[in-house]
Protein backbone atom coordinates (compact mmCIF):
# COMPACT_ATOMS: atom_id res chain seq x y z
CA UNK A 1 0.00 0.00 0.00
CA UNK A 2 2.96 2.51 0.53
CA UNK A 3 4.26 2.04 -2.56
CA UNK A 4 1.05 2.68 -4.34
CA UNK A 5 1.01 5.68 -2.47
CA UNK A 6 4.21 6.55 -2.98
CA UNK A 7 3.08 6.50 -6.74
CA UNK A 8 0.02 8.19 -6.46
CA UNK A 9 1.73 11.24 -5.04
CA UNK A 10 4.51 11.15 -7.47
CA UNK A 11 1.77 11.11 -10.49
CA UNK A 12 0.09 13.89 -8.47
CA UNK A 13 3.40 15.83 -8.28
CA UNK A 14 3.95 15.74 -11.80
CA UNK A 15 0.45 16.40 -13.22
CA UNK A 16 -0.63 18.71 -11.20
CA UNK A 17 0.45 21.94 -13.34
CA UNK A 18 -0.65 19.86 -16.42
CA UNK A 19 -3.85 19.25 -15.29
CA UNK A 20 -4.41 23.29 -14.22
CA UNK A 21 -3.44 24.18 -17.23
CA UNK A 22 -5.63 21.61 -19.61
CA UNK A 23 -8.56 22.56 -17.54
CA UNK A 24 -8.70 26.32 -17.56
CA UNK A 25 -8.32 26.44 -21.14
CA UNK A 26 -11.20 23.88 -21.79
CA UNK A 27 -15.11 24.94 -20.69
CA UNK A 28 -16.92 21.45 -20.76
CA UNK A 29 -19.75 20.41 -22.29
CA UNK A 30 -22.90 20.74 -20.31
CA UNK A 31 -24.40 17.44 -21.28
CA UNK A 32 -25.81 15.47 -18.35
CA UNK A 33 -26.88 11.69 -17.84
CA UNK A 34 -30.19 11.17 -16.56
CA UNK A 35 -28.96 10.73 -12.60
CA UNK A 36 -27.16 13.85 -13.15
CA UNK A 37 -23.27 12.65 -13.84
CA UNK A 38 -21.87 14.29 -16.74
CA UNK A 39 -22.29 12.68 -19.81
CA UNK A 40 -19.32 11.34 -21.29
CA UNK A 41 -21.19 8.40 -23.57
CA UNK A 42 -20.48 7.44 -27.18
CA UNK A 43 -18.24 6.35 -28.89
CA UNK A 44 -14.95 8.00 -29.46
CA UNK A 45 -12.31 7.73 -32.12
CA UNK A 46 -8.50 8.61 -31.09
CA UNK A 47 -6.89 7.76 -34.48
CA UNK A 48 -4.19 11.13 -34.62
CA UNK A 49 -0.88 10.92 -37.34
CA UNK A 50 0.57 12.62 -34.12
CA UNK A 51 3.32 10.49 -33.12
CA UNK A 52 3.22 9.83 -29.42
CA UNK A 53 6.85 10.77 -29.15
CA UNK A 54 8.34 13.88 -30.71
CA UNK A 55 10.86 13.49 -33.41
CA UNK A 56 14.51 13.97 -33.33
CA UNK A 57 14.37 16.45 -35.57
CA UNK A 58 11.60 18.75 -34.02
CA UNK A 59 14.78 19.41 -31.31
CA UNK A 60 11.98 21.21 -28.73
CA UNK A 61 9.78 22.77 -30.86
CA UNK A 62 5.80 22.05 -29.22
CA UNK A 63 3.88 22.72 -32.14
CA UNK A 64 4.26 22.65 -36.12
CA UNK A 65 3.63 25.18 -38.54
CA UNK A 66 0.96 25.28 -40.89
CA UNK A 67 2.96 24.14 -43.63
CA UNK A 68 4.01 21.27 -41.94
CA UNK A 69 0.64 19.85 -40.74
CA UNK A 70 -0.13 20.70 -44.61
CA UNK A 71 2.54 17.82 -45.12
CA UNK A 72 2.00 15.58 -43.04
CA UNK A 73 -1.59 15.15 -43.52
CA UNK A 74 -0.62 14.81 -47.83
CA UNK A 75 1.78 12.32 -46.92
CA UNK A 76 -0.86 10.52 -44.37
CA UNK A 77 -3.35 10.44 -47.22
CA UNK A 78 -1.30 9.78 -49.82
CA UNK A 79 0.10 6.63 -47.75
CA UNK A 80 -3.80 5.45 -47.48
CA UNK A 81 -4.64 6.04 -50.97
CA UNK A 82 -1.80 4.35 -52.78
CA UNK A 83 -0.95 0.83 -53.35
CA UNK A 84 2.15 0.02 -52.38
CA UNK A 85 5.10 1.23 -54.84
CA UNK A 86 8.82 -0.24 -54.89
CA UNK A 87 9.48 2.81 -51.87
CA UNK A 88 6.86 0.62 -49.56
CA UNK A 89 9.11 -1.62 -46.94
CA UNK A 90 8.52 -5.10 -47.88
CA UNK A 91 8.41 -6.09 -44.49
CA UNK A 92 5.19 -4.78 -43.20
CA UNK A 93 2.40 -6.95 -42.16
CA UNK A 94 -0.31 -4.66 -43.61
CA UNK A 95 0.61 -2.27 -46.67
CA UNK A 96 -0.33 1.21 -45.32
CA UNK A 97 -3.65 1.38 -47.37
CA UNK A 98 -5.10 -1.53 -45.43
CA UNK A 99 -4.51 0.38 -42.16
CA UNK A 100 -6.84 3.26 -40.82
CA UNK A 101 -3.92 5.28 -38.95
CA UNK A 102 -5.85 8.58 -39.49
CA UNK A 103 -5.23 11.49 -41.71
CA UNK A 104 -4.66 14.43 -39.08
CA UNK A 105 -2.85 15.51 -36.64
CA UNK A 106 -4.10 15.92 -33.39
CA UNK A 107 -5.91 19.47 -33.08
CA UNK A 108 -3.46 21.36 -30.80
CA UNK A 109 -1.26 20.64 -33.59
CA UNK A 110 1.95 19.48 -31.21
CA UNK A 111 4.93 18.00 -32.51
CA UNK A 112 3.89 14.87 -30.24
CA UNK A 113 1.28 13.47 -28.06
CA UNK A 114 3.50 13.82 -25.03
CA UNK A 115 3.57 16.96 -23.30
CA UNK A 116 5.41 16.08 -20.46
CA UNK A 117 8.67 15.77 -20.03
CA UNK A 118 9.12 18.92 -22.39
CA UNK A 119 10.94 16.86 -24.79
CA UNK A 120 8.14 14.95 -25.61
CA UNK A 121 9.65 11.63 -25.05
CA UNK A 122 8.86 8.76 -22.84
CA UNK A 123 11.98 9.00 -20.02
CA UNK A 124 15.10 6.73 -20.32
CA UNK A 125 13.94 3.43 -19.21
CA UNK A 126 16.00 2.87 -15.73
CA UNK A 127 18.72 0.36 -14.89
CA UNK A 128 15.87 -2.18 -13.44
CA UNK A 129 13.59 -1.75 -16.21
CA UNK A 130 16.54 -2.71 -18.71
CA UNK A 131 17.28 -5.59 -16.96
CA UNK A 132 13.94 -6.93 -16.00
CA UNK A 133 13.51 -6.79 -20.27
CA UNK A 134 16.78 -8.49 -20.41
CA UNK A 135 15.76 -11.39 -17.71
CA UNK A 136 12.31 -11.67 -19.62
CA UNK A 137 14.15 -12.03 -23.29
CA UNK A 138 16.44 -14.52 -22.20
CA UNK A 139 13.54 -16.36 -20.01
CA UNK A 140 11.99 -16.59 -23.77
CA UNK A 141 9.15 -14.34 -22.21
CA UNK A 142 8.87 -11.97 -24.80
CA UNK A 143 9.90 -13.39 -28.36
CA UNK A 144 10.48 -16.88 -27.75
CA UNK A 145 8.79 -19.58 -29.78
CA UNK A 146 8.88 -23.04 -27.70
CA UNK A 147 4.98 -22.24 -27.48
CA UNK A 148 2.23 -19.69 -27.43
CA UNK A 149 2.97 -18.44 -23.63
CA UNK A 150 6.38 -17.13 -24.74
CA UNK A 151 4.23 -14.62 -27.60
CA UNK A 152 2.77 -11.52 -26.58
CA UNK A 153 0.01 -10.62 -24.86
CA UNK A 154 -0.86 -8.83 -28.11
CA UNK A 155 -0.20 -11.77 -30.26
CA UNK A 156 -1.85 -14.33 -27.76
CA UNK A 157 -5.14 -12.10 -28.12
CA UNK A 158 -5.06 -11.55 -24.47
CA UNK A 159 -5.26 -8.46 -24.53
CA UNK A 160 -3.67 -5.12 -26.20
CA UNK A 161 -2.97 -3.60 -22.63
CA UNK A 162 -2.94 -0.58 -21.40
CA UNK A 163 -1.83 2.25 -22.02
CA UNK A 164 -1.71 0.54 -25.78
CA UNK A 165 -5.10 0.13 -25.97
CA UNK A 166 -5.81 3.93 -25.35
CA UNK A 167 -2.56 4.91 -27.24
CA UNK A 168 -3.37 5.93 -31.52
CA UNK A 169 -2.69 2.62 -33.58
CA UNK A 170 -2.63 1.57 -37.00
CA UNK A 171 -6.38 0.50 -36.79
CA UNK A 172 -9.53 0.21 -34.63
CA UNK A 173 -8.78 3.39 -32.66
CA UNK A 174 -11.95 3.39 -31.06
CA UNK A 175 -13.27 3.24 -27.51
CA UNK A 176 -17.12 3.15 -26.48
CA UNK A 177 -18.27 5.01 -23.25
CA UNK A 178 -21.22 3.74 -21.37
CA UNK A 179 -22.54 4.98 -17.84
CA UNK A 180 -24.76 3.83 -15.16
CA UNK A 181 -25.29 5.42 -11.73
CA UNK A 182 -22.05 4.78 -9.79
CA UNK A 183 -20.70 3.42 -12.55
CA UNK A 184 -18.56 3.74 -16.40
CA UNK A 185 -17.99 1.40 -18.90
CA UNK A 186 -14.81 1.52 -21.11
CA UNK A 187 -14.61 -0.63 -24.08
CA UNK A 188 -11.53 -0.82 -25.65
CA UNK A 189 -12.06 -1.94 -29.45
CA UNK A 190 -8.77 -3.76 -29.23
CA UNK A 191 -8.93 -6.49 -27.95
CA UNK A 192 -12.54 -6.14 -27.00
CA UNK A 193 -11.91 -5.01 -23.45
CA UNK A 194 -13.83 -3.57 -21.05
CA UNK A 195 -13.09 -1.51 -18.14
CA UNK A 196 -15.81 -1.19 -15.53
CA UNK A 197 -15.00 1.30 -13.73
CA UNK A 198 -16.63 2.00 -9.66
CA UNK A 199 -17.68 5.74 -9.09
CA UNK A 200 -18.04 4.69 -5.34
CA UNK A 201 -15.02 5.69 -4.16
CA UNK A 202 -14.43 1.84 -2.84
CA UNK A 203 -10.86 0.64 -2.24
CA UNK A 204 -8.69 -0.98 -4.77
CA UNK A 205 -7.59 -4.05 -5.25
CA UNK A 206 -5.80 -5.62 -2.85
CA UNK A 207 -1.41 -5.22 -4.07
CA UNK A 208 -1.21 -8.79 -3.77
CA UNK A 209 -3.80 -9.03 -6.72
CA UNK A 210 -2.62 -8.27 -10.41
CA UNK A 211 -4.54 -8.19 -13.40
CA UNK A 212 -4.05 -7.63 -17.16
CA UNK A 213 -5.92 -4.50 -17.47
CA UNK A 214 -5.20 -3.50 -13.92
CA UNK A 215 -7.90 -2.54 -11.51
CA UNK A 216 -9.93 1.01 -11.94
CA UNK A 217 -11.35 3.67 -10.07
CA UNK A 218 -12.81 6.76 -11.15
CA UNK A 219 -14.75 9.83 -9.59
CA UNK A 220 -15.48 13.44 -10.94
CA UNK A 221 -13.60 16.47 -10.74
CA UNK A 222 -16.26 18.73 -11.77
CA UNK A 223 -17.43 18.01 -15.12
CA UNK A 224 -13.90 15.82 -16.11
CA UNK A 225 -13.90 11.83 -15.02
CA UNK A 226 -10.84 10.78 -13.58
CA UNK A 227 -9.28 7.47 -13.65
CA UNK A 228 -6.87 5.85 -11.80
CA UNK A 229 -5.85 2.25 -12.73
CA UNK A 230 -3.11 0.19 -10.94
CA UNK A 231 -3.11 -3.53 -9.99
CA UNK A 232 -1.17 -4.61 -12.75
CA UNK A 233 -0.02 -7.51 -14.33
CA UNK A 234 3.81 -7.65 -14.67
CA UNK A 235 3.00 -9.81 -18.10
CA UNK A 236 1.28 -6.26 -18.82
CA UNK A 237 4.28 -5.11 -20.38
CA UNK A 238 3.68 -1.82 -21.71
CA UNK A 239 7.81 -1.16 -23.14
CA UNK A 240 8.96 -2.88 -20.18
CA UNK A 241 7.00 -1.73 -17.64
CA UNK A 242 6.40 -3.87 -14.60
CA UNK A 243 3.45 -4.49 -12.09
CA UNK A 244 3.63 -0.83 -10.48
CA UNK A 245 2.72 0.60 -13.50
CA UNK A 246 0.28 2.80 -13.12
CA UNK A 247 -2.55 5.15 -15.09
CA UNK A 248 -3.89 8.30 -14.50
CA UNK A 249 -6.61 9.30 -16.65
CA UNK A 250 -9.04 12.27 -17.42
CA UNK A 251 -11.46 12.62 -19.82
CA UNK A 252 -13.62 15.86 -19.91
CA UNK A 253 -16.25 16.00 -22.71
CA UNK A 254 -15.65 19.87 -24.83
CA UNK A 255 -18.46 19.48 -26.87
CA UNK A 256 -21.03 17.45 -28.63
CA UNK A 257 -18.69 15.42 -30.66
CA UNK A 258 -15.39 15.90 -28.72
CA UNK A 259 -13.58 14.48 -25.65
CA UNK A 260 -9.90 15.78 -24.40
CA UNK A 261 -8.22 12.82 -23.05
CA UNK A 262 -5.26 13.39 -20.74
CA UNK A 263 -3.26 10.52 -19.60
CA UNK A 264 -0.24 10.39 -16.82
CA UNK A 265 1.90 6.92 -17.07
CA UNK A 266 4.28 6.24 -14.47
CA UNK A 267 6.22 3.36 -12.78
CA UNK A 268 8.98 4.13 -10.93
CA UNK A 269 10.28 0.72 -11.96
CA UNK A 270 10.28 1.44 -15.38
CA UNK A 271 10.80 5.04 -15.66
CA UNK A 272 12.49 7.89 -13.54
CA UNK A 273 9.60 10.22 -13.84
CA UNK A 274 5.86 9.92 -14.95
CA UNK A 275 5.23 11.53 -18.42
CA UNK A 276 1.88 12.51 -19.72
CA UNK A 277 -0.20 12.74 -22.95
CA UNK A 278 -3.16 14.94 -24.44
CA UNK A 279 -5.19 13.89 -27.33
CA UNK A 280 -8.79 15.08 -28.78
CA UNK A 281 -11.27 12.13 -29.23
CA UNK A 282 -14.16 12.93 -31.90
CA UNK A 283 -17.37 10.96 -32.15
CA UNK A 284 -16.60 7.85 -34.53
CA UNK A 285 -18.33 7.83 -38.06
CA UNK A 286 -19.12 4.49 -37.46
CA UNK A 287 -19.98 2.13 -34.29
CA UNK A 288 -17.47 0.27 -32.31
CA UNK A 289 -16.95 -3.40 -33.74
CA UNK A 290 -16.22 -6.48 -31.88
CA UNK A 291 -12.49 -7.45 -32.25
CA UNK A 292 -13.06 -11.48 -31.50
CA UNK A 293 -9.53 -12.58 -31.90
CA UNK A 294 -9.30 -16.36 -30.22
CA UNK A 295 -10.79 -17.77 -32.74
CA UNK A 296 -9.43 -16.91 -35.81
CA UNK A 297 -5.38 -16.09 -34.72
CA UNK A 298 -4.35 -18.31 -37.37
CA UNK A 299 -1.15 -16.08 -36.87
CA UNK A 300 0.24 -17.52 -33.64
CA UNK A 301 -0.47 -20.39 -35.11
CA UNK A 302 1.73 -20.20 -38.05
CA UNK A 303 4.68 -18.77 -36.30
CA UNK A 304 4.63 -21.73 -34.00
CA UNK A 305 5.01 -23.99 -36.97
CA UNK A 306 7.52 -22.05 -38.67
CA UNK A 307 9.36 -22.40 -35.80
CA UNK A 308 8.92 -26.35 -35.53
CA UNK A 309 9.94 -26.69 -39.40
CA UNK A 310 13.09 -24.43 -38.80
CA UNK A 311 13.76 -26.87 -36.10
CA UNK A 312 13.16 -30.15 -38.31
CA UNK A 313 15.56 -27.97 -41.13
CA UNK A 314 18.34 -27.45 -38.58
CA UNK A 315 18.04 -30.83 -37.62
CA UNK A 316 18.17 -32.66 -40.61
CA UNK A 317 21.48 -29.89 -42.22
CA UNK A 318 23.27 -30.95 -39.09
CA UNK A 319 22.92 -34.76 -39.91
CA UNK A 320 23.88 -34.61 -42.94
CA UNK A 321 27.68 -35.79 -43.62
CA UNK B 1 -4.03 -27.48 -48.15
CA UNK B 2 -2.32 -28.65 -51.14
CA UNK B 3 1.85 -27.81 -51.37
CA UNK B 4 1.88 -28.21 -55.46
CA UNK B 5 4.57 -25.81 -57.03
CA UNK B 6 5.41 -24.65 -59.93
CA UNK B 7 2.95 -22.34 -60.35
CA UNK B 8 3.20 -20.81 -63.44
CA UNK B 9 1.23 -17.37 -61.78
CA UNK B 10 3.87 -17.20 -58.81
CA UNK B 11 6.68 -15.32 -59.40
CA UNK B 12 9.30 -16.02 -56.63
CA UNK B 13 12.59 -13.74 -56.99
CA UNK B 14 15.14 -12.13 -54.73
CA UNK B 15 14.62 -8.54 -53.44
CA UNK B 16 16.96 -6.30 -51.81
CA UNK B 17 15.24 -5.86 -47.96
CA UNK B 18 14.22 -2.75 -47.32
CA UNK B 19 14.68 -1.98 -43.52
CA UNK B 20 12.41 0.04 -41.69
CA UNK B 21 10.71 -0.30 -38.18
CA UNK B 22 7.42 -2.16 -38.22
CA UNK B 23 4.47 -0.40 -37.14
CA UNK B 24 2.96 -2.24 -34.17
CA UNK B 25 0.85 -4.76 -35.46
CA UNK B 26 -0.85 -7.69 -34.47
CA UNK B 27 2.26 -9.70 -35.01
CA UNK B 28 5.77 -9.41 -36.60
CA UNK B 29 5.65 -10.39 -39.67
CA UNK B 30 9.46 -12.00 -39.98
CA UNK B 31 7.94 -14.33 -37.88
CA UNK B 32 5.77 -15.96 -40.13
CA UNK B 33 7.28 -14.87 -43.73
CA UNK B 34 9.66 -14.16 -45.89
CA UNK B 35 10.12 -10.73 -47.49
CA UNK B 36 12.94 -12.46 -49.92
CA UNK B 37 10.15 -14.55 -51.16
CA UNK B 38 7.41 -12.24 -52.72
CA UNK B 39 4.36 -13.88 -54.68
CA UNK B 40 2.11 -12.79 -57.58
CA UNK B 41 -0.92 -14.92 -57.07
CA UNK B 42 -4.08 -14.73 -60.08
CA UNK B 43 -7.16 -16.82 -59.24
CA UNK B 44 -10.32 -17.38 -57.84
CA UNK B 45 -11.63 -16.74 -54.14
CA UNK B 46 -12.98 -19.62 -52.82
CA UNK B 47 -13.66 -18.60 -48.96
CA UNK B 48 -12.86 -15.19 -47.41
CA UNK B 49 -12.91 -15.63 -43.34
CA UNK B 50 -14.03 -12.37 -42.32
CA UNK B 51 -12.01 -12.81 -38.80
CA UNK B 52 -9.70 -10.94 -36.48
CA UNK B 53 -7.18 -10.22 -36.05
CA UNK B 54 -6.66 -10.57 -39.70
CA UNK B 55 -9.03 -11.75 -42.13
CA UNK B 56 -7.79 -14.89 -44.64
CA UNK B 57 -8.48 -14.66 -48.29
CA UNK B 58 -8.70 -18.63 -49.87
CA UNK B 59 -7.62 -18.16 -53.38
CA UNK B 60 -7.95 -21.31 -56.16
CA UNK B 61 -4.35 -20.64 -59.02
CA UNK B 62 -4.99 -22.96 -61.72
CA UNK B 63 -1.43 -24.45 -63.00
CA UNK B 64 -0.56 -24.48 -66.19
CA UNK B 65 -1.07 -28.58 -65.69
CA UNK B 66 -4.80 -28.10 -64.87
CA UNK B 67 -4.17 -28.43 -61.43
CA UNK B 68 -5.18 -26.19 -58.68
CA UNK B 69 -3.17 -25.02 -55.91
CA UNK B 70 -5.08 -23.58 -52.79
CA UNK B 71 -3.34 -20.30 -51.10
CA UNK B 72 -4.95 -18.41 -48.05
CA UNK B 73 -3.54 -14.84 -48.06
CA UNK B 74 -3.74 -12.50 -44.77
CA UNK B 75 -5.31 -9.61 -45.57
CA UNK B 76 -6.26 -6.32 -42.51
CA UNK B 77 -8.86 -6.79 -39.65
CA UNK B 78 -12.04 -7.02 -40.74
CA UNK B 79 -13.55 -3.63 -38.27
CA UNK B 80 -11.14 -1.25 -40.62
CA UNK B 81 -11.94 -3.12 -44.07
CA UNK B 82 -15.50 -2.30 -43.10
CA UNK B 83 -15.27 1.06 -42.30
CA UNK B 84 -12.95 1.93 -45.55
CA UNK B 85 -16.13 0.18 -47.28
CA UNK B 86 -15.81 -3.16 -48.36
CA UNK B 87 -18.39 -5.48 -46.74
CA UNK B 88 -19.16 -9.23 -47.61
CA UNK B 89 -21.46 -8.55 -50.19
CA UNK B 90 -18.65 -6.96 -51.74
CA UNK B 91 -15.54 -9.90 -51.77
CA UNK B 92 -17.47 -13.34 -52.40
CA UNK B 93 -16.27 -16.65 -53.40
CA UNK B 94 -16.15 -16.52 -56.99
CA UNK B 95 -14.52 -13.78 -57.49
CA UNK B 96 -11.57 -13.65 -59.68
CA UNK B 97 -8.63 -11.56 -57.37
CA UNK B 98 -5.04 -11.07 -57.90
CA UNK B 99 -2.42 -11.32 -55.20
CA UNK B 100 0.70 -9.54 -54.64
CA UNK B 101 2.42 -10.61 -51.26
CA UNK B 102 4.95 -12.39 -49.78
CA UNK B 103 5.34 -16.38 -49.13
CA UNK B 104 5.34 -18.38 -45.90
CA UNK B 105 9.18 -18.59 -44.46
CA UNK B 106 8.53 -22.30 -44.39
CA UNK B 107 7.09 -22.73 -47.96
CA UNK B 108 3.41 -23.34 -47.52
CA UNK B 109 0.97 -21.84 -49.42
CA UNK B 110 0.38 -18.98 -47.12
CA UNK B 111 0.95 -15.34 -48.17
CA UNK B 112 0.79 -11.95 -46.27
CA UNK B 113 -1.36 -9.93 -49.08
CA UNK B 114 0.16 -6.94 -49.75
CA UNK B 115 -2.03 -5.69 -52.76
CA UNK B 116 -4.90 -7.50 -53.26
CA UNK B 117 -6.41 -6.46 -56.90
CA UNK B 118 -10.35 -7.51 -57.75
CA UNK B 119 -11.07 -8.18 -60.88
CA UNK B 120 -12.59 -4.84 -61.42
CA UNK B 121 -9.98 -3.00 -60.09
CA UNK B 122 -10.96 -2.16 -56.60
CA UNK B 123 -8.00 -3.28 -53.57
CA UNK B 124 -9.68 -4.34 -50.50
CA UNK B 125 -9.03 -2.20 -47.94
CA UNK B 126 -8.94 1.18 -49.79
CA UNK B 127 -12.12 2.31 -49.08
CA UNK B 128 -13.71 4.91 -51.85
CA UNK B 129 -15.12 7.69 -49.21
CA UNK B 130 -11.23 8.00 -47.14
CA UNK B 131 -13.29 8.73 -44.18
CA UNK B 132 -13.53 5.91 -42.33
CA UNK B 133 -17.13 5.08 -42.84
CA UNK B 134 -18.86 2.62 -44.24
CA UNK B 135 -19.88 3.38 -47.85
CA UNK B 136 -23.51 3.13 -47.72
CA UNK B 137 -24.65 6.21 -50.32
CA UNK B 138 -24.97 9.06 -47.69
CA UNK B 139 -21.59 10.12 -47.92
CA UNK B 140 -21.58 12.33 -51.41
CA UNK B 141 -18.08 12.46 -51.33
CA UNK B 142 -18.20 8.77 -52.47
CA UNK B 143 -17.00 7.76 -55.64
CA UNK B 144 -19.20 5.18 -57.37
Amino acid sequence: MKRSVAILAGVIVASAAITLGAQSRTKPYAAKTAWGDPDLQGVWDYKTITPLERPTNFGNRQFLNDEEVARLEANAAKRLDSPPDENTPANLVHAPYMTDPGRKVDEDRRTSLIVDPPDGRIPPLTSEAQQRMATRRGGGRDGGTDGPENRSSLERCITWGLPTAILPGLYNNNIRILQGPGYVAITHEMVHDTRIIPLDNRPGLSPKIHQWFGDSRGHWEGDTLVVETANFSDKTNYRGSGATLHMLEHFTRTGKNSVEYRLTVSDPTTWAKAWTIEEHMRTSEGDLYEYACHEGNYGLHNILEEARDEEKAAAAAATKP
Amino acid sequence: MGKTLGNACMVVSMLALVTARPALAHHSFAAEFDANAPVVLKGTITKMEWINPHSWIHVDVKNPDGTVTEWMVEGGTPNTLFRRGFTREAVKAGMEITVEGYRAKNGANRANGRDLILADGRRLFMGSSGTGAPVDGRDASEKK
